[in-house]
C-alpha cells in the first residue's frame, strides 16, 4: 500500500489540540504515567497529557529577574495560593542552532531531578509551553543568597556559630551530591540561596556533571575562577569530589573574612595561580607528588613554602583552632590529600564549641526574592554582577564577641 | 549525621526507580494503552468509509503492537551500533538506548517513527553524558539535516518526563571485577557481616571452585591437566568480566531489563550467565547464607538472567523485515506528526509571539482599568448620568 487516504486530512496543529483539553483535577503529586485521567481527549499522547497537567498546576506571577540565560518568575499553586514556587523559564539563545537544548539546561534538569535534600534547591517539576520553552518549577527561596549577606557589612553581622551552621548545611549538600556521583563544579556564595526558614540551599547545577570513570577525560575549564582549585589551573584531565571541597573551603574563608579568598584581579588563570602560591604555598612535588607532570603545571619562580598553621590562624582565628584546622585541610593543594566531603563532615569542628546556630537565629535578608531572581538567571561559572568594587570594602563586621 | 542512607535508599530516590521501573504487568498495560491511543488517534485521520476498520484496532494495514515493539527494538540496536561507530563512551550508548525505550512507552511508532526519533535521542544522550560533538558535525556524519535532528527534541524531553539520568550497570561490573581480582590475590580478608575464614581461605576457595558449565558464556575453560593456580583464577575472572560486559552491551540494552531490574541485579545476572560458580562465590562473600533477603535476591537475579538469556541476535529484525514494516507504517502513520521540522518552527515562532502578545494585552488592560479607576476617584462619577 503506497499512501493512505488519511494523508489528505490537513494536520491539526498540536497547540490547537491542547486547547480543547478540559482543566484537569489539580493534584500535588506528579501522577503516575499509567494513571492519566481519562477525561482528557484521546488524541494527546500520555506524555503530552502529563506535561499539560503539570503546567496547569501553577499560576505565574511577577517576574523576579531576567538574564541572558533565563527569566525567573514568582508563582504559586492553583490549588493553594499560599504555596509559592519560582519558575525559571529557560531562554532560547543563539547557540540553539548549534546545540539544540543547551548543555546547561540539560545538566541542571538531569541532576536536580535526582537530588532531594533539605540543603539542595528542590526541583518540583519541569514543563514545557506550547512555544517549546523549558520551565523549571523550583523551590521558592525568598531570602536571597549568602553573597549578599557577606557583602552587606553595613547592616549584617553574624557569628562564628552562624558560619558553622551555614557551612554544615553546605557540606551536607555537597556530600549528598558526591554520594550520588554528582560533582557540582560551581560552588560559590551566590549559588547558596537562603530559604524562608534561614536554611542554605545549594543551587545552579548548570555546570554539574556525573563523576567519570577512570581515564575518561573531563574539562578543566570549569568552576568560577575565584573558587577553582589548583589542579584545574594545571589542567588535570580527571578529578573527583575534591574540586568541590576546595570551593567549599573558599566559601568558608570568605564567610570568615568577608572577602573573596583568592580574588585575582584581573581574573586570569596566571593571577589565580600566583595568589594560591602566595596564600597557601607553591605546589611542588614535595607537597603534591605528581603535580609537575600535570599538563598545565606552571608556578611563579619565587617559591613560597607552605604557609604555617600559625599564619592561617592569625587570619582566620574567628573560627578557632579547630575551625582553622578544617579550613587548612579543605584548602590542601594536593587533591588526594584534601579532605573529602565526608571527611569534612567527620571533622571535630562540628562537634566542638560553639554549637552551630539554630536556623531561626540565623541572619536573613540576603537580598530578598529579587536576589533569587538574579542568581537563577545567571549562567554557571560567571562572577556575580556589580561585584568589581568589592576590594574597596574591606570593613570587617563580624560580631564574634556575641556568644549565644 | 543522624540518617544513614545506604545505596539501596539512594537508588530508590532516583528518577529511574521512581518513574521508569515497572512490574512486567504494568509495563505491558502501559504499552497496550499507548498502542490503543495511537490507533484511536490514527483512526481520526482515516476516511469515513474505512473508519470501522480503524476503530476496532484491527485495520489490516496497520502495525500491531508486537510489530511496533520489534521495530523499536531494531532501532535500539541502531542506537547501539551508531554510538559504537562514533566511539562514544559506553554511558552514551546505554543512556540513548534507554531514552529511546522510554520514549516508546508513551508514544507509538505509528505517531513518531523510530527512524526519525533515534537520531534525536542519540544526540540528546551525547549532550547529557558530557560527550561533545557539535550538531553540524553530528548531522553531517549521520547524513541528516541538522533541523531534523533537533525538531523532535522537545517532544523527546516531554516523553522522558524531563528526567535524563540513566543508572547503568557498567561501573558496578567493573567494581565486581576489581573485588574478585583482589580476592584472588588474597588481598581481602575481612568481609563485612560474613564469616569468611580470612584471605587465605577465600583464595583457596576460589582455586577450588567448580568449573563453569558448558553452556556458560565465558570463554574460559579449565586446563586439561594440572592444578588450577592463582593465575588461572585471574584469567577466569577476566574472561567472566568480558563475557558479562558483552551481555550488558547487547541483551541488557535490547530487552526490558532496565525497566524491570536494577543496575546491580542486571550486572549480577550477566555475570551469572558468564560464570555461575564464580558469581555464586562472589555472592557468598556479600550475602550471609542465613540472610532472610538471600532467597529473594537470588530469585530476582535468576529472573533477570533468564530474561537476558532469552534474547538472541536473531530476534532483531533483518534489514528487509525492517523495510517491510516501515513501508507498512507509511500507510498508517499519523499525518499530523509527519512534518516535525515544520511544526517545530511554527511552535517556536507562533508560540513566542502569542505569549508576548498576551502579556502586552494584559498590561494594556491593567493600565486602562487603572486609568478608569483613577478617573473615577479624581473627577467623580462620569457625566452621562449612568452611575
Amino acid at each position: 500500500m503506497a499512501t493512505s487516504p488519511a494523508l489528505d486530512v490537513p494536520p491539526e496543529p498540536p497547540s490547537k489540540r491542547r486547547k480543547t483539553s478540559q482543566d484537569p483535577p489539580s493534584r500535588n503529586e506528579s501522577p503516575d504515567i499509567g494513571t492519566v485521567p481519562s477525561s482528557l481527549p484521546a488524541v494527546a499522547d500520555l506524555a503530552e497529557q502529563l506535561d499539560d497537567l503539570e503546567r496547569k498546576k501553577y499560576v505565574k506571577g511577577q517576574k523576579l529577574g531576567s538574564g541572558q540565560y533565563a527569566d525567573v518568575f514568582s508563582a504559586h499553586l492553583v490549588s493553594d495560593p499560599s504555596k509559592l514556587v519560582a519558575i525559571k523559564k529557560i531562554k532560547v539563545g543563539p547557540e540553539v542552532k548549534e546545540f539544540g537544548i543547551s548543555y546547561d539546561s540539560l545538566r541542571e534538569i538531569r541532576f536536580l531531578q535526582e537530588l532531594d535534600h533539605p540543603n539542595i534547591i528542590k526541583l518540583h517539576a519541569v514543563f514545557s509551553t506550547k512555544n517549546q520553552n523549558l520551565n523549571l518549577v523550583l523551590e521558592h527561596l525568598p531570602q536571597g543568597d549568602l553573597l549578599k549577606l557577606i557583602q552587606d557589612t553595613a547592616s549584617i553581622t553574624y557569628t562564628a556559630a552562624d558560619i558553622k551552621a551555614w557551612m554544615l548545611m553546605l557540606m551536607r549538600a555537597t556530600h549528598f551530591c558526591h554520594a550520588h556521583g554528582i560533582l557540582h563544579r560551581d560552588i560559590k556564595p551566590n549559588n547558596l540561596l537562603l530559604a524562608a526558614d534561614g536554611s542554605v540551599k545549594l543551587a545552579d547545577f548548570g555546570l554539574a556533571r556525573a563523576m567519570a570513570d577512570p581515564f575518561q577525560h573531563m574539562t578543566y575549564n570549569t568552576i568560577t575562577i575565584w573558587y577553582r582549585p589548583p589542579e584545574l589551573f594545571f589542567q588535570a584531565q580527571h578529578y573527583g569530589g575534591a574540586v568541590d571541597v576546595w570551593s567549599c573551603g573558599c566559601v568558608f574563608a570568605e564567610l570568615i573574612s568577608r572577602e573573596v579568598l583568592f580574588r585575582a584581579w584581573p581574573e586570569t588563570e596566571i593571577n589565580m595561580v600566583k595568589l594560591i602560591c602566595e596564600k597557601v604555598g607553591t605546589p611542588m612535588e614535595e607537597n603534591w607528588p605528581g603535580v609537575s607532570k600535570l599538563r598545565g603545571y606552571v608556578t611563579p619562580t619565587d617559591i613560597v613554602p607552605l604557609k604555617p598553621k600559625e599564619q592561617w590562624f592569625a587570619a582566620f582565628r574567628a573560627v578557632g583552632e579547630v575551625g582553622v584546622d578544617l579550613l587548612i585541610k579543605m584548602l590542601t593543594l594536593d587533591p588526594r590529600e584534601r579532605l573529602t566531603a565526608e571527611g569534612v563532615l567527620r571533622h571535630e569542628y562540628w562537634t566542638s564549641d560553639p554549637r552551630p546556630s539554630k536556623l531561626r537565629d540565623l541572619p536573613r535578608k540576603g537580598g530578598g526574592e529579587k536576589a533569587m531572581g538574579q542568581d537563577l538567571t545567571q549562567r554557571g561559572g560567571e562572577l556575580p554582577r556589580g561585584d568589581t568594587g568589592r576590594a574597596d570594602r574591606v570593613a570587617r563586621k563580624i560580631d564574634f564577641g556575641a556568644g549565644r | 549525621m543522624t540518617q544513614h542512607l545506604n545505596e539501596d535508599d539512594l537508588y530508590r530516590t532516583s528518577s529511574q526507580y521512581r518513574l521508569w521501573s515497572f512490574s512486567p504487568e504494568s509495563l505491558a498495560t502501559l504499552r497496550r494503552k499507548t498502542h490503543e491511543l495511537a490507533i484511536t488517534r490514527a483512526s481520526q485521520y482515516a476516511p469515513k468509509s474505512k473508519s470501522s476498520l480503524w476503530q476496532d484496532g484491527t485495520a489490516v494495514d496497520c502495525l500491531n503492537a508486537e510489530e511496533c515493539l520489534r521495530l523499536v527494538q531494531r532501532y535500539l540496536d541502531q542506537v547501539r551500533t551508531t554510538s559504537d561507530h562514533f566511539k562514544w563512551p559506553v554511558p552514551v550508548k546505554a543512556t540513548a538506548a534507554q531514552y529511546l525505550a522510554r520514549f516508546y512507552l508513551s508514544n507509538s511508532p505509528l505517531t513518531y517513527p523510530p527512524k526519525e526519533i533515534y537520531k534525536t535521542v542519540l544526540f540528546l544522550a551525547c549532550k547529557t553524558e558530557a560527550t561533545h560533538m557539535t550538531l553540524s558535525e553530528y548531522a553531517r556524519r549521520i547524513s541528516t539535516p541538522a533541523d531534523e535532528v533537533l525538531a523532535p527534541e522537545y517532544k523527546v524531553m516531554q516523553a522522558l518526563r524531563f528526567t535524563l539520568d540513566v543508572r547503568q550497570p557498567y561501573r558496578g561490573l567493573k567494581g565486581v571485577l576489581m573485588e574478585l581480582l583482589n580476592l584472588a590475590e588474597g588481598r581481602v580478608g575481612e568481609v563485612e557481616c560474613v564469616e569468611t575464614g580470612g584471605a587465605k581461605a577465600l583464595q583457596a576457595e576460589m582455586l577450588a571452585l567448580e568449573v563453569p558449565a558448558r553452556t556458560a558464556q565465558t570463554m574460559w575453560s579449565a586446563k586439561a591437566a594440572g592444578k588450577i593456580e592463582s593465575k588461572d583464577v585471574m584469567d577466569r575472572i577476566n574472561a567472566a568480566y568480558s563475557a558479562a560486559r558483552t551481555i550488558l552491551d547487547g541483551p541488557a540494552l535490547l530487552t526490558d531489563a532496565y525497566f524491570l531490574f536494577t543496575p546491580s541485579q542486571i550486572l549480577l545476572a550477566a555475570l551469572h550467565l558468564a560464570d555461575e560458580p564464580l558469581t555464586s562465590f562472589y555472592l557468598r562473600t556479600k550475602l550471609p547464607l542465613d540472610s532472610d533477603l538471600r532467597p529473594k535476591i537470588l530469585t530476582t537475579i535468576a529472573a533477570c538472567a533468564e530474561l537476558l538469556a532469552s534474547f538472541s541476535g536473531s530476534h532483531i529484525l533483518s534489514k528487509d523485515e525492517r523495510a517491510a514494516l516501515e513501508q507498512k507504517l507509511e500507510g498508517c502513520r499519523d499525518p499530523s506528526t509527519r512534518d516535525l521540522v515544520g511544526s517545530h518552527a511554527v511552535a517556536k515562532r507562533g508560540g513566542d509571539g502569542g505569549e508576548e502578545a498576551e502579556e502586552k494585552a494584559r498590561k494594556k488592560k491593567a493600565a486602562r482599568e487603572k486609568h478608569l479607576k483613577e478617573g473615577d476617584d479624581l473627577f467623580g462619577p462620569s457625566l452621562n448620568g449612568k452611575g
